[in-house]
């Protein structure tokens, strides 16, 4: 089935927030932020912005008449600054107005006075400070201190990894109606409508129900909207709660790079100890992760962190040191794989550094340390139907990576200032909300009495193709055309306390509500058409093609009749129906427990040709294999793999997020911050599915999408080293991502002595020859 | 597509100009009130057609071949007007810079940033949006061919793209891959629908070409 808003896009008819019709007498907000990272407020002054022409009001946090607080973990920050600025772009104030433009000509002319206090930008710095949010964890599996002694070689170093910029194109946006009451309802291109809802309703100082959130689809969210499109529907709701008018308030592109929290930048050490063979006996890891100015949703990515700081290997003995560091950067937010790819990475560096040490391949080291079934996991839980293994074999097979690996020898032996290089990645990630309250799904499902459908679940559409995949989920179970199936909004009066649209996981949880929402209606329906044609057994009625069959013979009847029958003869026609995975746990006193319904694997091997005079590059191929279980739609998965792989990909490369020591963003504009764009695109991507990958743990048979795939870019990284290698055989480059064209010149030509890498062979009777090594 | 690309180095600059006095321009002269240099000087430094205007004024626009008047600013951009004036809402404002090809319409066939131009310098010229390529309900070839490719995702891209390729087949009914790429660079996609938008332009252009030989 295609995307079903495919035509729709195509023709510009799709309607995302600012795209409504607009009401009688619409305002529009601009929000003033600070412009400083870190002081006291000494005094804000509004009178010269008052007296801009079109202003209608200026609201701070005294206006609050709830709480002014928004913290979605902890209550650490406040939806208008009140006495202190933490970060540069933190809101301070926000501008009603009857244009947009009118309101940011007086958002320009607002002063605020500040005393400035000391600025930390970096995670380690505000570590040694003391400033960390909630408590530093360890997650440890048999024991590490013993084991060095036994290891042929053990290889330090440390990682930078950098954060990245969400881009969702449509900027963060929101309409907030009055209505009668003193309720409202918020049009908000938000992954959580409910986190929507109950903020919004906090800060008013009103219960939840008199507010209503709705969301038809997103222009892209990728995390960034998970928790951060809470601020901005908080403001716009607080002006129109005053004003008692509707109130628009749509960042424009600069306003949403400054204000808005990106990836976490992570800074980590980290110690690996093997045999000489490669086999990993044991893993140290310390995270020290740049959290910005609150907590936001940092403290679980953080936790997804220690999750998959072991990738899809299993290490005997492991500890996964993390912490969350308070920094004057704006709240660094979910992302795509949240914090599972910053703990991969190191991973990769520490077997990278070690198999350049023990002068093997890179590969031999991965594929020998592969998670097989049964393994534990450093979080107790254990690798069920694991697929590390097949996945990369069938890789390496189907796209034969000894003839890659000779190709790229010869040409590297034949050419100078050009290198090539490859890398394999293997990616486990796991599914499911780490918060195992999260994972709970709802759906709520009308017939008609035209036989047409109405479906409403808890999940947003933000490009995913979650409603597509929820029309071909309810065809699957009802047997009649897609064409009678409509997805409606996500509102929250439909369906309360829905869960965000993350994790990957909305498929499988309103998805499988959905499903369960009609079985209800179904069985009501058989159970009448077997009391009304007198069948003995109604379990044996069907419908396929519209059809009403049983034992699978026609019964005369089609689903239209059928219908119309059940609804004279008072059948209800409506259901709301939940699902909740069992099976979920974790105790976060032990560290242990069962946190995902399942994994999701696979294998990339990328290769790249590197510019060694000008540093510039090309991604020439991704082939991968993956895991999709059943896909219930094997198009929209293959684009979802597509997408996260160019993010990846792009988060390893270009995608440059600096920031300077004052806590100002430099990469503020998609002129500074670069995106992956027509000619990033790798010349050849090839996927295969991996085949009979059946999923009991997922709508029919089938595996999460959304994430994953982002993890194989990770892979770009240790190709582009391969080719830095080639170049320059002797030189020991440092673990830095992005590596853009410029880092790459630096590493190839700066002098690059990586003074944070030790090497430590054990002793001379091993024998092992540490051939970069000091 | 060196149309846009020039519109795009040229617009910056005249652009944050415009924007940065905070006045008027008008055809291909610039004139500013609040500037250094009187107003009329410059009206004569710029040549004769130059035209001064303050405040609102009334313009007549070709849309989709529809004449439609509405009341702009000197400095409403063409997106604006769309947009806001007109509620024609299929072209997008991502970056509102030049940056990122969301808001591409074509103007007398060329591809062309709206958040680039100016809404009375296009007076007189042929504009079309994303909802003046088909009859209601129809598709373009283009457009089939980004459904049937799959070339979308969350859909806030594919406006721009669909109307960057309908310029590029236009102009190249058979295009290459790197043509494709050349055509279609400046417009940006964060779902990541680029092997797909290749893909769909390829089939949009054997489409198309099929059609023409038909006829
Ligand atoms: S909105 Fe015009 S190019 Fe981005
Ligand atoms: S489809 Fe989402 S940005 Fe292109």
């Amino acid at each position: 089935m295609k995307n079903i808003d495919a035509a729709l896009h195509t023709r510009g008819e799709s309607q995302y927030v600012s795209d409504l019709p607009k009401p009688a007498g619409l305002l529009y907000a601009a929000v003033f932020a600070s412009p400083v990272a870190h002081g006291e407020i000494v005094n804000i002054d509004l009178k010269k912005a008052r007296q801009h022409s079109g202003v209608i009001a200026i609201f701070t946090a005294r206006d609050i008449p709830g709480e002014n607080q928004i913290g979605p973990l902890i209550p650490d920050e406040p939806l208008l600054a009140d006495s202190m600025v933490h970060y540069i772009g933190q809101p301070v104030a926000i501008v009603v107005a009857v244009s947009p433009e009118a309101a940011r000509k007086a958002v320009k002319s607002i002063q605020m006075e500040v005393k400035e206090l000391e600025v930390i930008v970096d995670p380690r710095a505000a570590f040694q400070k003391g400033e960390i949010i909630g408590s530093p964890r360890t997650f440890e599996l048999g024991d590490v201190d013993s084991t060095w002694d036994v290891c042929d070689v053990i290889v330090e170093g440390k990682c930078e990894v950098g954060g990245q910029e969400h881009v969702y194109l449509e900027t963060q946006a929101v309409r907030a109606i009055p209505t009668e009451a003193g309720t409202m309802t918020l049009y908000s291109s938000t992954q959580s409508p409910h986190a929507v809802q109950r903020t919004v309703a906090k800060i008013l100082g009103i219960p939840s129900h008199r507010i209503t959130v709705d969301v038809k689809r997103l222009g892209g969210g990728f995390g960034g909207k998970e928790d951060q499109a809470t601020p901005w529907a908080c403001l716009a709701a607080l002006a129109a709660w005053h004003l008692q008018k509707p109130v628009e308030l749509v960042l424009n592109r600069h306003e949403d790079i400054l204000m808005t929290g990106k990836r976490h930048p992570y800074s980590s050490d980290f110690k690996i100890g093997l045999k000489k063979d490669g086999t990993i006996l044991a893993y140290e890891v310390r995270h020290y992760q740049n959290a910005g100015a609150s907590a936001d949703l940092s403290p679980a990515i953080l936790e997804r962190t220690l999750f998959h700081s072991t990738n899809a290997y299993f290490i005997p003995n492991a500890r996964i040191f993390a912490v969350s560091c308070r920094t004057n950067l704006p709240p660094f937010t979910a992302f795509r794989g949240f914090g599972g790819p910053q703990g991969m990475f190191v991973m990769e560096c520490a077997i990278a550094k070690a198999a350049e040490v023990l002068n093997i391949p890179r590969e031999e080291i991965q594929r020998k340390n592969l998670l097989k079934e049964g393994d534990e996991f450093p979080y107790g839980q254990k690798a069920e139907a694991a697929r590390a293994e097949v996945t990369w074999d069938k890789a390496v097979k189907t796209y034969d990576l000894s003839a890659i690996k000779q190709r790229i020898d010869k040409f590297n032996q034949t050419h100078f200032e050009v290198k090539k290089g490859y890398a394999l990645m293997p990616i486990c990630f796991g599914i499911s909300f780490t918060a195992t309250h999260l994972n709970q799904g709802s759906a709520l499902v009308h017939v008609y009495t035209d036989g047409s459908v109405s479906i409403t679940t808890g999940g947003v559409e933000m490009g995913q193709g979650f409603s597509t995949k929820v029309v071909e989920l309810a065809v699957k179970t009802l047997g009649i055309s897609p064409e009678r199936i409509r997805v409606e909004s996500t509102n929250t009066t439909r369906i309360a306390n829905m869960s965000p649209s993350a994790a990957s996981a909305t498929t499988d949880l309103c998805g499988g509500a959905t499903i369960r929402a009609i079985e209800q209606i179904l069985s009501r329906l058989k159970r009448f058409t077997a009391e009304q044609l007198s069948l003995e057994k109604p379990d044996e009625i069907t419908i396929q093609n519209e059809q009403v069959l049983y034992q699978g013979k026609p019964t005369g009847w089609d689903w239209k009749e059928l219908i119309q029958r059940a609804y004279m003869a008072r059948v209800s026609l409506s259901a709301h129906d939940f699902w909740a995975p069992p099976g979920i746990y974790f105790d976060r006193t032990t560290e242990k427990g069962h946190p995902f319904n399942y994994h999701v694997y696979g294998t990339a091997i990328i290769e790249v040709t590197l510019d060694c005079l000008r540093g510039i590059y090309q991604i020439d191929s991704v082939h991968l294999v993956h895991d999709l279980g059943r896909p219930v739609n094997k198009l929209v998965d293959i684009g979802q793999i597509e997408g996260g792989l160019a993010q990846g990909l792009g988060w390893m490369t270009v995608e440059d997020l600096q920031f300077d020591e004052k806590g100002r963003l430099l990469s503020n504009a998609l002129a500074s911050y670069k995106l992956p764009e027509v000619y990033f695109t790798p010349e050849k991507i090839d996927i295969t599915l991996l085949e009979k990958a059946d999923n009991p743990r997922g709508p029919y048979g089938s595996k999460a999408v959304g994430e994953p795939p982002l993890m194989y870019g990770i892979g770009v990284y240790f190709a582009l080293r391969y080719a830095m290698r080639a170049f320059a055989p002797d030189k020991d480059f440092p673990f830095q991502a992005p590596l853009t064209p410029e880092r790459v010149l630096i590493n190839l030509y700066g002098d690059t002595k990586s003074s944070s890498i030790s090497v430590k062979p054990q002793s001379e009777e091993k024998e092992v020859q540490p051939v970069s090594g000091k | 597509m060196s149309e846009k690309k020039n519109n795009k180095v040229k617009g910056i600059t005249r652009r944050d100009f415009l924007k940065g006095l905070g006045s008027g321009a008008i055809g291909s002269a610039i004139l500013t009130g609040g500037g250094l240099i009187p107003a009329e000087s410059k009206a004569e430094l710029l040549g004769p057609g130059a035209e001064k205007i303050h405040g609102t004024q009334k313009i007549e626009l070709l849309i989709n071949g529809k004449k439609e008047r509405l009341t702009v600013e000197p400095r409403t951009t063409l997106l604006t007007a769309i947009r806001d004036k007109l509620h024609l809402t299929g072209t997008k404002e991502v970056c509102d810079r030049g940056q990122c090809g969301a808001c591409t319409v074509l103007i007398d066939e060329k591809p062309m940033l709206a958040c680039m131009m100016l809404a009375v310098d296009v007076r007189g010229k042929a504009i079309t949006t994303v909802e003046g390529l088909s009859g209601s309900g129809k598709l373009t070839p283009v457009q089939e061919a980004f459904v049937e490719k799959d070339a979308l995702m969350c859909g806030f891209c594919t406006p721009g793209f669909v109307m960057a390729a309908t310029a590029l087949l236009k102009k190249n009914p058979d295009p290459s891959l790197e043509e494709i790429k050349q055509g279609l660079a400046g417009n940006l996609c964060r779902c990541g629908t680029y092997p797909k938008v290749f893909e769909a332009v390829k089939a949009a252009a054997a489409k198309m070409r099929k059609g023409v030989a038909h006829e």
